[in-house]
């Protein structure tokens, strides 16, 4: 594992749920792999934070449930995204684009003598 | 989001909550499934796998917890929680459970069951359509307008030929309402009739619902009779085709014409089994225009209101006073039935509701006192909690269910003492209050007290919930249980409402002491008869087996024998008991003597039949002249004896006997003088009595008199052998409604008698939870005084100096209600006048009986506690 597992904000969780499901339907257990492996072993998802995250936009109508059967033929909840989630998904993407624009835009700042900013 | 579809979700989970949790457990075993296998992939032994998998994913439960908060059914699985933690909680202190649930199922049980007698009797309207437009009309006279009587029959039928304002009207016959006997031989039983005239159905918008009600061609005598339901199953078995068949009642036979709907019951009488129609032929009576006996009920035409009708009536009265010039008034006036039936009887009710308002209210304070020491006594234990990381809210949630829970306890049981206490009443009450039978428990009645409970436990609940809640925790914990000062505050808002307690309580004993002053007054009054050790039962002679002249001779040949019996001293009959209301007033005239003729020589003469020895039977004392004989027959001039009232009024200044009068339809020679009887329990004296021999009036109707029988043994022996002599001269006879004559007498006073048991009831419930609250408060400031006492006699006060303290502290907090208590009853002084008699409201003996009985329950109540504070060992809290 490279590094501590990073803190996760709420909102970026399900950000990356609604992104991770937007790939495919997946069951609780893959969606946390998944997060895991795409943010290559930064982001740990544990159950505390991923059901109720699920759960929560499952109320708000993002996602629908269903029982399927893995390919190692286990039963398991399978979560797919709504087209209420894929707008959601869409909004998400793009304010967390900006926000991220503009904290590196802070972050990257310098002083300049007379005042101004680079 | 959508609200919508969160609340479909929420409400979805609440529904499917057990599916939800046993998805969620196999959600995340597969979960923890997939993730050992990954380990085990990576090369871990499955053991080692498993352990590093549980370290990774943290507890279950917790996790399931923060699914369940996502899902908002959080709540839910607290409460339950909770609820079976208030439950364990109470369980480990059943003393103030079981006080606390018994209080509250006093409270609820009481209110409930007294609320369902007042809307039974006074808020629920007549059970009739429109009832608004029902309305009693009584004869008056036009100077007092105050004044109710009977209705003559010629009147009757000129307001039904020419009031407008009514749409219909009727005369019951309520005088005459009587027994008959059905059946034969041994099946012989006796029923209750009711002649009424053609148009009652119309008025109470009841109709037969087989057959036809009465026309006014019936009304002459008529053999047709109305059956109620009861009396139809159980003669006709209930078959439709009993209209048009006939019914042998009196051994004369009635044809069917009609059955009433189940459930129907008279404004007026009550438990009637059958209706005839009654007799309006004019002439029929002698002396019809003063000749008052009818009960009549209207229905006023939907747009007409109660004053247009009076004034038609007025109008009408007018004319009416000169077409009978011999009538003595021609007023009438008109009441709204439902104020007429309830009437007198409104008063008791509210104030029994005022009763029961008060007694929920110390119910009230006595529940706050309870958990107001319950939340002092836990203070502790919710400081550690919250010190040890539990949440506040959760805290007072927890407070608030465990009140909860409590209130749905005391529910329960209040609902199972509603049911009794309703019984209860009905039995206390059959007979005096009107319509009480009908009482039941109603589900809105249920909804109320539900509301009550949980209203009392939320308030109450909330309050020291709260309370714990915003103390902080270092400081209780701190205090160490060392200083008694975080209760004094409370200790005096607790003895206040104790002050309270002993002042409601108060009122409440002052108001049944002044009914048990007011009942010893009633029963000094004179009546003028003296009815202990009287036996009275009415006796029917059908008559069609016994025409006047068998009449005449068979009550005279059943006193003679009743009196041969061993231990009768007397024996007779009447056709009003003595003391049990109004009967046959009649104008009487003075025809000799000073107001001989004159309008001042004219009375209201209350005339009653008398056979055998009445007088002597009933302890009457003959003043002047003789009594009645076997000479007064059909073949001798008509006799009377009058009331000494009677002879002041009409023959002032000289003697009565050898004097003649009129009434009751030709003049009469005056016999004897008798004593003066009241005409109620309450010792109302009317004008004056006029008694006629039945040998000579018994051609008039058919008297039924009432049988009245003195004896010097018991009354349930004489009952015995009355019956069977009475078997031996006719089995067919039926010996009806036996009853002590005091019994018969106490009829009037029967409403009394309910308000009284009832606000005993209540005082003595008052006062128990008053003594309850001050036992509470002394007991509780002992506990929190055994520091100080310990202290106090290890420095060497005595047991008895201790004692006194907490007695007088007691006493002190007692003292304060009783003088609340007594502002109280000035300012209610005015609400009970209605239910005294002849004592002052504020008589100084009840009241002091009251403070003095207070006094010694409180003294009691304290010396418990006060007890106790002297068994404090020193060394014990010093340690």
């Amino acid at each position: 594992m490279a590094g501590e597992p990073g803190e996760l904000l709420q909102g970026t969780l399900e950000m990356m749920v609604l992104k991770t499901l937007s790939l495919e339907p997946m069951h609780g257990w893959g969606v946390a792999q998944r997060i895991q492996q795409m943010s290559n072993d930064v982001f740990l998802v544990t159950q505390g934070s991923l059901y109720p995250a699920l759960i929560r936009m499952k109320r708000r109508g993002w996602l629908t449930t269903s029982w399927r059967v893995t390919e190692n033929s286990r039963r398991a909840r399978y979560y797919e995204l709504t087209v209420a989630g894929r707008k959601q998904l869409g909004l998400e993407q793009a304010s967390w684009l900006r926000a991220s624009a503009a904290v590196n835009w802070v972050m990257n700042a310098r002083l300049v003598p007379d005042g101004g900013r680079a | 989001m959508s609200v919508l579809t969160d609340l479909i979700e929420r409400v979805r989970s609440i529904i499917f909550r057990r599916r939800d949790e046993r998805e969620l457990a196999e959600e995340l075993a597969f979960h923890t499934a997939m993730e050992t296998e990954k380990l085990e992939r990576r090369g871990l032994s499955p053991a080692e796998a498993r352990r590093q998998t549980s370290l990774a994913l943290g507890g279950m439960e917790r996790v399931k917890d923060d699914v369940r908060d996502a899902r908002g059914t959080r709540f839910l699985h607290d409460g339950q929680r909770d609820m079976a933690f208030a439950i364990r909680t109470l369980m480990r202190n059943p003393g103030f459970a079981a006080v606390a649930i018994l209080t509250l199922a006093v409270g609820i049980g009481g209110t409930t069951a007294v609320y369902s007698a007042v809307d039974a009797v006074l808020l629920q309207p007549l059970p009739y359509q429109q009832p608004g437009q029902l309305v009693r009309l009584y004869y008056t006279d036009t100077r007092r307008k105050e004044e109710r009587g009977v209705v003559t029959p010629v009147h009757f039928l000129d307001y039904r030929q020419s009031m407008g304002a009514f749409s219909s009207i009727a005369a019951l016959f309520l005088y005459s309402e009587s027994g008959a006997d059905i059946g034969t031989g041994a099946d012989v039983r006796r029923i209750r009739i009711l002649p009424v005239s053609a148009d009652y159905f119309d008025v109470v918008r009841v109709q037969p619902s087989i057959g036809r009600p009465f026309s006014r061609d019936e009304e002459s005598d008529a053999s047709v009779v109305v059956l109620s339901h009861a009396l139809w199953k159980d003669k006709f078995g209930g078959d439709p085709s009993a209209v048009g068949k006939s019914l042998i009642m009196n051994g004369r036979s009635y044809t069917v014409a009609g059955v009433m709907p189940d459930g129907f019951a008279d404004p007026l009488a009550g438990a009637v089994d059958a209706w005839v129609p009654g007799d309006l032929r004019p002439g029929r009576d002698p002396n019809e225009a003063g000749n008052h006996y009818l009960s009549v009920i209207a229905r006023l035409r939907p747009d007409v209101t109660i004053p247009r009708a009076q004034a038609e009536l007025d109008q009408l009265g007018a004319t009416l006073a000169q077409r009978y010039p011999n009538a003595r008034y021609a007023g009438a006036r008109l009441d709204p039935l439902k104020e007429d039936i309830v009437g007198d009887s409104s008063k008791p009710l509210e104030i029994m509701l005022g009763a029961v308002a008060m007694v929920l209210v110390l119910i009230c304070v006595n529940l706050a006192n309870l958990l107001l020491v319950r939340g002092t006594d836990r203070a502790r234990e919710f400081a550690l909690r919250s010190a040890l990381g539990a949440e506040r809210r959760r805290l007072v949630r927890q407070t608030l269910i465990e009140s909860l829970t409590l209130a749905l306890a005391g529910d329960v049981a209040g609902i199972i003492v509603a049911y009794f206490a309703m019984k209860a009443i009905v039995a206390i009450g059959a007979g005096s209050i009107p319509r009480l039978s009908t009482l039941e428990l109603e589900p809105r009645l249920l909804v109320f007290s539900l509301v009550i409970a949980s209203l009392s436990a939320l308030g109450f609940g909330l309050w020291p919930a709260l309370r714990a809640a915003r103390t902080q925790p270092g400081d209780i914990l701190r205090e160490q249980g060392r200083s008694a000062t975080s209760g004094g505050v409370q200790m005096r808002l607790r003895q206040w409402l104790v002050v309270s307690q002993v002042a409601l309580a108060f009122v409440l004993l002052v108001g049944a002491g002044l009914l048990i002053a007011s009942f010893q007054r009633i029963r000094q009054v004179p009546l003028g008869v003296r009815p202990e050790g009287v036996l009275a039962f009415e006796l029917h002679l059908p008559e069609a087996r016994y025409d006047s002249t068998a009449r005449a001779r068979f009550y005279e040949t059943v006193a003679e024998r009743i009196a041969a019996l061993p231990g009768v001293a007397a024996a007779g009959g009447v056709s009003k008991l003595p003391a049990t209301g109004d009967f046959n007033i009649w104008g009487t005239q003075a025809l000799t003597g000073p107001l001989a003729n004159l309008d001042r020589g004219n009375i209201a003469g209350q005339n009653r039949v008398v056979s055998g020895r009445y007088f002597a039977a009933v302890g009457i004392p003959l003043l002047d002249g003789r009594l009645f004989d076997e000479h007064d027959d059909a073949s001798a001039p008509r006799r009377v004896i009058i009331s000494r009232a009677a002879a002041e009024r009409m023959f002032p200044g000289v003697r009565a006997v050898g004097q003649s009068l009129t009434t009751g339809g030709g003049p009469r020679e005056i016999v004897g003088v008798v004593a003066d009887v009241a005409l109620d329990p309450q010792g109302r004296s009317g004008e004056g009595y006029v008694y006629h021999p039945h040998r000579q009036f018994a051609g008039d109707r058919n008297w039924s008199l009432v049988q009245v029988v003195r004896t010097t043994g018991s009354l349930e022996q004489l009952q015995g052998e009355v019956r069977r002599l009475i078997a031996s001269l006719d089995p067919q006879l039926v010996m009806y409604k036996p009853m002590a004559l005091t019994e018969a007498i106490g009829r009037g006073e029967a409403q009394r008698v309910f308000t009284l048991r009832l606000l005993t009831t209540f005082a003595a419930v008052a006062l128990g939870l008053a003594a309850l609250g001050l036992f509470g408060v002394l007991s509780y400031g002992v506990r929190l005084r055994r520091r100080e006492f310990g202290i106090r006699m290890a420095l060497g006060a005595n047991g008895g100096s201790i004692r006194r303290m907490v007695l007088r502290e007691g006493m002190v907090v007692t003292a304060i209600g009783v003088a609340l208590g007594l502002l109280g009853a000035v300012a209610l002084s005015r609400v009970l006048a209605s239910l005294v008699f002849g004592v002052s409201t504020l008589d100084p003996r009840v009241l002091a009986s009251a403070a003095v009985f207070m006094a010694l329950v409180a003294g009691f109540a304290a010396y418990l506690p006060a007890h106790r504070a002297t068994s404090v060992e020193p060394s014990s809290v010093l340690q």
